[in-house]
């Protein structure tokens, strides 16, 4: 496991110094491995696809024009992410877009299609310092150091902020919290 | 006395970050604790609600929409995957 995981950086910086050098395919091999967990990311913060859509292309293009900035020691993930997650608050700033997505994709029994809308929409309402460590952490996977990193504020914060967006978000669902299965 | 240090501990609890022994030193507490018993379930069944939606599908569609607005700002992108056939002409629309 700890091999694959020194592979994959080794690779990793084998491709960010290709990138660097201005090669296209590593280029490509980095939309590759990033472009689906940026548009998923982009997707949860914005709320509807064509926006997504939008901001991964930009967060790729600044890749691109910022490459000779990359550093390869490990922290191109936390980097991306801050990227993709600045293009989003500036479009929330622009737009307000915090609205449940016309094209969310539910699917199942519709009780339980039911509580994730609701889910969904108590997300939304929930101040942005909440709902961004729930979205990252939470809905993502992604570890709280490298949370901590892509918000850019302490370990301890992020974990203050994430207890509280929980605690938040279970005040706004009511009784559906306790009924659900 | 101890219970106060269950209710602290209700957050790394609903998040499984503390260890079994501990966890299930808490359940055995919060049986004669109603209120430390619904703050654990609650909080417990939010963070599992949040882990279990459904995560934003990235269709064929949006990665070749993506692709195109790369390549409409002039970015050279060697994708791994070839392009669909039926994303690659466009048909003429019919009125």
């Amino acid at each position: 496991m700890q091999n694959d995981a020194l592979q994959d950086s080794q690779a990793e910086k084998r491709l960010l110094t290709a990138l660097a050098n201005g090669d296209a395919a590593a280029f490509g091999t980095i939309y590759e491995l990033y472009g689906e967990r940026i548009f998923r990311y982009t997707y949860r913060m914005l709320g509807n696809r064509t926006d997504a859509e939008d901001a991964t292309a930009e967060t790729f293009l600044k890749v691109l024009r910022r490459s000779s900035e990359l550093r390869a020691d490990g922290a191109f993930r936390t980097w991306i992410f801050r990227i993709a997650r600045n293009l989003c608050i500036d479009r929330l700033r622009q737009h307000r877009l915090m609205e449940l997505p016309t094209d969310a994709q539910y699917s199942g029994a519709e009780e339980r299609t039911t509580l994730r809308i609701t889910v969904h929409q108590a997300l939304a309402e929930l101040p942005q310092e909440y709902s961004e460590p729930l979205v990252l952490c939470d809905l993502e996977d992604m570890p709280a150091r490298e949370a901590a990193e892509v918000l850019q504020i302490s370990l301890p914060a992020l974990k203050s902020r994430l207890y509280r967006g929980r605690r938040a978000l279970r005040d706004k669902l009511g009784n559906m919290v306790e009924k659900s299965k | 006395m101890k219970q106060d240090f269950y209710r602290k501990l209700v957050d790394m609890y609903a998040g499984g970050e503390l260890p079994e022994e501990l966890e299930q030193e808490m359940e055995w507490a919060s049986f004669g604790d109603p209120e430390l018993s619904h703050d654990m379930v609650t909080m417990r069944k939010t963070v599992e609600l949040l882990r279990t939606m459904p995560k934003p599908e990235f269709t064929e569609e949006s990665n070749q929409r993506i692709l195109m607005k790369l390549y409409s700002k002039g970015t050279e992108i060697v994708p791994k995957q070839p392009t669909v056939l039926y994303l690659q002409y466009q048909l003429p629309i019919q009125s």
